[in-house]
């Protein structure tokens, strides 16, 4: 939520600290803070309020309150700690509550008001924070919700229905099919389940409850009588509806993180009381239906407890100093501790909850660490040990591992909201991946000095009723699958993974140069595992972004004497080839007489575009000439 | 001639990462990918039709609504201590899913790392310690933890957690704050439906994404290299 400073300021009595320091206290003791910005002479802090935060969190005056405790300087105005009194009543409105999902609902008459724009130091307020000024009845209600958290709503007075100046007000679920267009001009239809807002003399539906108003009572520039509207409505439900009609609002987000009810009585005089000071108008009088329930549990937690989860050693007194800065009501016998939560606060229901009310107001960053003390295993993850003692054997023979996607365009298993028509299945097998992986490396085995691309992956795939972990490997050669030349390649891998594990392994059949076996199948028939391999030590690797381009392959084979070394004829020729030169490979070599013949693959690429013909061409000449100076004859 | 194959990035750090946490008695736990909406949600207390199981965006399969594409290792934390007596000392490495737009950052697939330790009397101060220890090996030099207040709702207290590895010249991650991961102390609630009488024991448990050590580890810019079978990526390990 995006949180003024300017506005922040207006609970305190002292200069709050500078917005950095208030970044800082609110990080380390509250919420992350996303984002800091300047907006005319204001900072406005972007808070990352989390769900279990989000009731009572999601407002300045809830923010202010954080710093409060954190800062141990009180609010110089808070509503929260007084009793609110809906006076004077009035019967013009009647409220009935005909649904589950309602438990409070309060509403002001207030007539005779002139709408018109907003005074300067609300609109700026509302922009300052990201919201459009669009009245100054309708600003009213948005400030007083981002203020104190409680979403209001003005309703248009004679645009209801009335009885000699009497209006009904009448909270119930919609029919089935009922339909309501809002204020932004969308339509919806409805289900059973959604809690409406309703005239009670004609039935119309005025907003949908907790979410958005309806059209039918627009306060616009016309406007003269309005009914304020200050309401609980239950979280599910709100949240519910809102999914379904695929419509969050400021509103909605404060009802279905729980908001307490508590709020709305007290925040219903707030608005009336602007309104009229902003907007003229004269309140006539409140009405409200339901019940509020102030009631809060008491909740213990033990001092050796709270000391034992944070990691720290406080005492009952550096506790107590805490609690007070929060204004819990408290109790202290032996080392327990009683709190009884406030009425805003009905989050706090165990011990872990207090604990971390306790610890997160200490300070988290003074948790002292205790290093862990080395003990020996007693029990090996033997499919680990096994796919690591796999993997070393195909490392040996050349293959590399990949990881590849979980999901297929067509298999077995559905997605039931995939993220695209591709990977609307799970995989059943890993060949398919392995194949596909093969055919994308085998244009850059130049590029990659390999002769042959061979493949492993080790990983789990589905079927309708179980998950497998597999491992699946694959070869290819050419440009094109050749049994002759590919199968006997992995003919030679399957028996080292045979003679490695020193089982047969069942194969699951093998298809264009590609063979998968199940290692959970294998596990039931392999020794129990004692220890794992000891881990080799690793060069450190910083990973170097790849050219996209195609790579361009050149061959030159040359005659050398013998005495010239392979290293210093390669040092050479990459020398002469230049940075576009990406990689040189000795593919062949032989010795006549006193010559060597020594046959290297040059290959170019460029970082930043696709090379012509001509200019490696103009690279290879100049590694010719190199040779030819050398006295090494080009074959 | 002979090569030598090239082991993926991602495998390599579960190795080095299971043998770190090896010395310390960590055993390598697993769970299934494809799990039950029982251990992935409701038993790690992200109660039904609340805003918290928005946390995470899900799949879920067609054929039956019990089941999702894991969205978390925090499963594994409830399976483990289902079937095991504290005291526990739990690692468990694992691919997730999450059912998000993929850029450089983020993968619809991806790995994470699940860490648990329950005991009498396991604080936040032994998962510092065991941070520390971790990092510290896992990156080489000296590291420092610290924690932020937090929320997810198998932990109470909830914290975020961010690393800093003591400046040298020759380390570009040295010297600040990086965000790595999120933890906190096993929810009462979770221990409890996990057969664990939160009376008396306590713990904590860690998730990260691996993906993102090796972003820290190796400068990897975009991890979505690690899941497309490109040799031109994983040869360079």
């Amino acid at each position: 939520m995006k949180i003024s400073y300017n506005w922040l300021q207006t609970f305190f009595a002292t200069p709050l600290a500078p917005p950095q320091q208030l970044e800082d206290l609110l990080t380390f003791h509250s919420s992350e803070i996303e984002e800091v910005i300047t907006v005319g002479n204001d900072t406005i802090l972007d808070v990352k309020i989390l769900p279990d935060k989000s009731a009572w969190l999601l407002s300045h005056r809830g923010v202010a309150k954080e710093l409060s405790v954190i800062t141990g300087v009180p609010l110089s105005r808070d509503v929260f700690t007084t009793s609110p009194e809906l006076l004077p009543h009035t019967d013009l409105l009647q409220i009935s509550l005909d649904t589950p999902y309602c438990d409070y609902y309060s509403a002001a008459l207030v007539k005779g008001v002139v709408v018109g724009p907003s005074p300067a130091w609300l609109a700026h307020r509302l922009t300052a924070i990201g919201q459009r000024s669009i009245n100054n009845v309708v600003d009213a209600t948005n400030f007083v919700m981002f203020e104190l958290g409680q979403p209001l709503h003005a309703f248009d007075a004679d645009k209801l229905q009335n009885n000699d100046g009497q209006y009904q007000i009448h909270v119930r679920q919609a029919a089935a099919e009922e339909g309501i267009t809002v204020l932004t001009g969308e339509s919806y239809v409805l289900q059973a389940s959604t809690m409406l807002i309703t005239d009670g003399i004609n039935n119309q539906p005025l907003a949908i409850a907790g979410i958005k108003g309806g059209m039918t009572a627009l306060v616009d520039s016309a406007t003269k009588n309005i009914i304020l509207e200050s309401a609980h409505f239950d979280r599910f439900n709100v949240r519910a509806t809102s999914k379904q009609i695929k419509l969050r609002t400021d509103a909605s987000a404060r009802y279905e993180n729980g908001i307490p009810s508590g709020l709305a009585p007290l925040s219903l005089p707030a608005v009336v009381k602007l309104i009229t000071e902003i907007a003229s108008g004269t309140l006539v009088g409140y009405a409200s239906a339901g019940v509020i329930d102030y009631t809060r549990v008491p909740v213990s937690a033990s001092l050796q407890k709270i000391n034992s989860t944070l990691g720290v050693s406080l005492s009952l007194v550096d506790i107590e100093i805490i609690l007070k800065k929060f204004g819990y009501a408290y109790e202290i016998a032996g080392d327990t501790i009683t709190v009884t939560p406030p009425w805003e606060r009905d989050d706090l229901v165990l011990e872990a909850d207090v604990i971390e009310e306790i610890g997160r107001m200490y300070g988290m960053d003074k948790i002292v660490s205790v290093p862990p003390t080395p003990a020996p295993l007693s029990t090996f993850n033997a499919r680990h040990a096994y796919a690591e003692k796999i993997r070393t054997t195909l490392l040996g023979l050349g293959f590399s591992e990949i990881l590849t996607s979980s999901f297929r365009a067509s298999d077995v298993v559905q997605i039931q909201n995939a993220l695209a028509s591709d990977k609307s299945y799970l995989r059943s097998t890993l060949h398919d991946n392995v194949r596909e992986a093969i055919l994308k490396n085998i244009p850059h085995r130049d590029l990659l000095g390999l002769t042959n691309i061979k493949l492993f992956e080790i990983g789990t795939v589905f079927t309708s009723e179980t998950e497998v972990f597999r491992v699946g490997l694959g070869v290819q050669t050419g440009t094109s699958y050749k049994a002759k030349v590919d199968d006997t390649l992995l003919k030679e891998a399957q028996s080292a993974l045979e003679v490695a594990l020193g089982t047969a392994i069942d194969w699951l059949g093998t298809n264009d140069g590609v063979t998968e076996f199940s290692l959970d199948m294998l596990l039931l028939t392999l020794p129990p595992v004692s220890g794992y391999e000891a881990v080799v030590k690793v060069r450190p690797v910083t990973y170097e972004p790849f050219s996209l381009y195609p790579s361009v392959t050149r061959d030159v084979a040359l005659w050398v004497p013998v005495s010239i070394s392979t290293l210093e004829v390669e040092t050479r020729l990459k020398d002469v080839a230049g940075d576009l030169c990406v990689m040189v490979t000795l593919f062949d070599t032989f010795t006549k007489e006193d010559r060597t013949s020594l046959g290297f693959r040059l290959v170019f690429q460029s970082k930043q575009k696709t090379l012509t013909a001509s200019e490696v061409d103009e690279r290879m000449t100049a590694v010719y000439n190199a040779c030819n100076e050398s006295g090494w004859e080009v074959r | 001639m002979k090569v030598q194959g090239h082991k993926h990035p991602m495998s390599q750090m579960i190795t080095e990462i299971n043998q770190i946490f090896a010395r310390i008695g960590f055993e390598f736990a697993e769970g299934p990918e494809r799990e039950l909406i029982k251990f992935n949600f409701d038993l790690l207390n992200v109660p039904q039709d609340h805003p918290s199981r928005d946390m995470q965006d899900t799949f879920y399969l067609t054929s039956n609504p019990e089941v999702v594409m894991r969205t978390h290792t925090s499963p594994v934390q409830v399976r483990y201590m289902q079937s095991h007596t504290p005291p526990i000392k739990m690692i468990c490495p694992g691919k997730v899913f999450r059912n998000e737009a993929t850029d450089a950052t983020h993968e619809a697939q991806f790995f994470q790392l699940e860490g648990l330790m329950v005991g009498a009397d396991v604080s936040l101060g032994h998962m510092k310690g065991v941070l520390e220890y971790f990092f510290s090996e896992f990156f080489g030099g000296e590291v420092s933890v610290r924690f932020r207040p937090s929320f997810f709702p198998f932990v109470e207290p909830g914290v975020e957690v961010d690393m800093m590895i003591k400046k040298n010249d020759t380390n570009k991650l040295s010297g600040r704050w990086i965000e790595v991961m999120g933890a906190g102390m096993v929810h009462p609630s979770v221990l409890e439906g996990a057969g664990i009488d939160p009376e008396q024991y306590q713990g904590f448990a860690f998730g990260m994404g691996i993906d993102r050590l090796g972003v820290l580890k190796y400068g990897i810019d975009d991890i979505r290299l690690m899941y497309n079978g490109d040799l031109r990526f994983v040869n360079q390990f």
